[in-house]
């Protein structure tokens, strides 16, 4: 602090003040007003919102599971090899993080859309995969796996080859040497990618309405319950909100967990 | 497993690095592998213990062939029972020390492992720190627990790669001789790599030096290391007095010859050009009134006078011109004409007070003088 002048801190101070404030009052404006609208339980109670959480909470778990083991391997297979070819997909992995979810939703529409690229091929096998459940998975694993894919293979780097050259020979083959190792010391790496991972695909939003729909108790999540509800019982709405907000919270202190137990300097 | 052959070849490139490579071991040996970064010395240990796949040879590790390319064996490193032990120990950050010990013991039941870890946590002075985290630990330690870890699931063959690089002198001579005497109780095969000349000398009994991912010389340490007869080893090695001299006279029957740079002037030992063991042809060899006369800077002897009734038949005056501490002793350098290194004890440096621009005598033998052939 010593370091700055009075009108640096002054600049400084107030820019801060500015900044909090921004990110703040909307935040405590939410909680005060989902309060004042009664009991925040009571309104997350309803039919309505508890099939719109259990539908968020089971397609996001079940599309961290297939982010977990696609993911991993993948990442791992970054961080290891040195081939051109997968340098080149590597900068391509983080595409879903800029491209706008709206346009990932209609890429998907046209990839896997009843006269979609593959899409039509499937609805001649039966499968149908626009408004159902399998999209909304669909959505939140294709905008949430470049967090995922990316801290892993991060983490998996800052373990170097030495380890697990020496691992192997003390007798663990290469799979049991990743479990016994890798995983373990690229551990809060990858637990910081999935907690992200998670954020990204339960808030999700753009891509799915596209792709999934807005159906309750079939497409409808979290996100797309507090836009529907938010016309019709501002309050639900608002508690809805809440929720999602203090799993966000989570998901902070989930962050700040694992970055505390990095290995930093004893890798 | 005593008698059987630990030894190899192989042809392996890496980008375009080629390594060709042949070793033999029997038990209780210690292979030292010499030679400058980039040599392919870690790449050969690498290969050895199946963490690579050579594009072709032979590797046979205690009896059992691990690798045969023209028979289509590849024994892959989980399997090869190699002991690897690495300049940065890699100690497993996430375990303690009695599991990091323990990695390696995974079959075994865990009485026995526990057993097994106990008595190398002893074997190695390391009692007391079982629960400690790797970084907790000093450096020292840390190898010790390398070693433990490396050496407790039994290996066949215990590969070194620069293991005490990293300490300081002190400790790292302390570690070389308790492991050097740790190996000649167990009869175990070792293959150290290193650029140190002492640690080449305490733990090998047998050098191979590799430069550019070839063995250009091959023999016991003494011979190899000691006096060096081509240029590049001596250059490798790090002869510390390396002088090129005009040879003025030869005397046959003494077996000596007088070679000199103006006024300096010394007795090596007689050589008559001739092709050497090498079989360079005559005309690539240097003019015969030509030499490189090496001598080692630890073969010199400082004195105070003019040594006389001495065998020795160098005696040669100069004024110091530098003392460098190298521990544990010093290295003094005299302008004689030419600077000659010596090194001295502490002891000797107090007790005849060696400061620069002092006058002082360098002494050695003939024989202590080597030709040095020079690179083709």
């Amino acid at each position: 602090m010593r370091i700055l002048t009075s009108t640096g801190a002054v600049l400084g101070g107030g820019a801060g003040i500015l900044y909090v404030l921004f990110i703040g009052l909307p935040v405590v404006a939410l909680i005060v007003k989902a309060a004042q609208g009664g009991g925040i339980l009571e309104n997350l109670s309803g039919d309505f919102a508890l099939t719109a959480l259990k539908l968020s909470l089971a397609t996001s778990a079940i599309s961290m599971g297939l982010l977990v083991l696609v993911g991993t391997p993948f990442a791992y297979l970054l961080a290891r090899s040195d081939s051109k070819a997968l340098r080149l997909v590597d900068s391509f992995i983080e595409l879903p993080i800029v491209m706008p979810p709206v346009v990932a939703g209609v890429a998907m529409l046209m990839a896997f859309g009843r006269q979609g690229v593959v899409g039509s091929a499937l609805a001649d096998l039966g499968i149908n995969l626009p408004f159902t459940a399998a999209a909304v998975i669909f959505a939140q694993v294709f905008v949430a796996a470049p967090f995922y894919v990316r801290a892993a293979k991060l983490g998996i780097q800052m373990v170097s080859r030495e380890y697990e050259e020496i691992s192997q020979t003390l007798g663990s083959p290469p799979w049991a040497t990743f479990f016994r190792l890798t995983a373990p010391l690229a551990g809060p790496s990858i637990v910081a990618g999935l907690a992200l991972a998670w954020a990204r695909a339960i808030s999700e939003f753009g891509a799915t309405i596209i792709f999934a729909g807005n159906l309750t108790g079939k497409t409808q999540t979290l996100p797309l319950a507090i836009m529907t509800s938010l016309q019709s019982n501002l309050a639900e709405a608002l508690a809805l909100a809440v929720l999602l907000m203090a799993g966000a919270f989570l998901i902070l202190l989930v962050l700040g967990a694992a970055t505390r137990r990095e290995w930093q300097g004893r890798i | 497993m005593s008698g059987q052959p630990t030894e190899g070849w192989f042809r392996h490139s890496v980008g375009g690095f080629s390594l060709d490579f042949q070793w033999s071991l029997s038990p209780s040996r210690v292979l030292v592998l010499f030679g400058p970064s980039g040599a392919g010395k870690s790449t050969a240990l690498k290969l050895m213990a199946g963490l690579a796949k050579p594009r072709e040879g032979k590797i046979e590790i205690g009896g059992r062939v691990v690798f045969d390319s023209a028979a289509g064996v590849w024994v892959p490193a989980h399997r090869r029972r190699v002991g690897y032990l690495t300049q940065q120990c890699h100690l497993f950050p996430h375990l303690k020390v009695n599991q990091n010990i323990g990695y390696g013991l995974r079959r075994l039941p865990a009485r026995e492992r526990e057993e097994t870890v106990r008595y190398w946590l002893e074997t190695l002075h390391l009692d007391g720190l079982e629960k400690r985290q790797p970084w907790e630990l000093s450096g020292g330690q840390q190898q010790r627990v390398a070693l433990a870890r490396a050496l407790a699931p039994g290996p066949d063959l215990l590969l070194l790669d620069e293991p005490f690089s990293s300490l300081d002198p002190e400790l790292r001579r302390i570690l070389q001789r308790e492991l050097r005497s740790m190996l000649t109780q167990r009869e175990i095969p070792v293959v150290v790599v290193t650029h140190d000349r002492e640690e080449a000398l305490v733990l090998g009994d047998w050098v191979q030096v590799l430069d550019e991912g070839r063995v250009i010389a091959n023999g016991p340490p003494l011979q190899v290391l000691g006096q060096p007869g081509q240029g590049r080893v001596a250059r490798l090695v790090g002869v510390e007095n390396l002088l090129e001299l005009e040879v003025e006279s030869r005397n046959a029957e003494d077996g000596t010859m007088f070679c000199a740079a103006g006024d300096f002037r010394l007795e090596v030992p007689f050589s008559e050009p001739d092709p050497g063991d090498h079989g360079h042809p005559t005309s690539s060899l240097p003019k015969a009134d030509r030499v490189n006369v090496g001598i080692r800077a630890s073969d010199i002897i400082l004195a105070e006078v003019e040594p006389t009734g001495t065998s020795a038949r160098n005696r040669l005056p100069g004024t110091v011109t530098a003392v460098e501490p190298r521990p544990p002793g010093y290295t003094v350098t005299l302008d004689c004409g030419q600077n000659l290194q010596c090194h001295i004890t502490r002891a000797s440096l107090t007790e005849m007070d060696v400061t620069p621009g002092r006058r002082m005598w360098a002494v050695f033998k003939a024989s202590s003088c080597f030709l040095v052939q020079a690179d083709g």
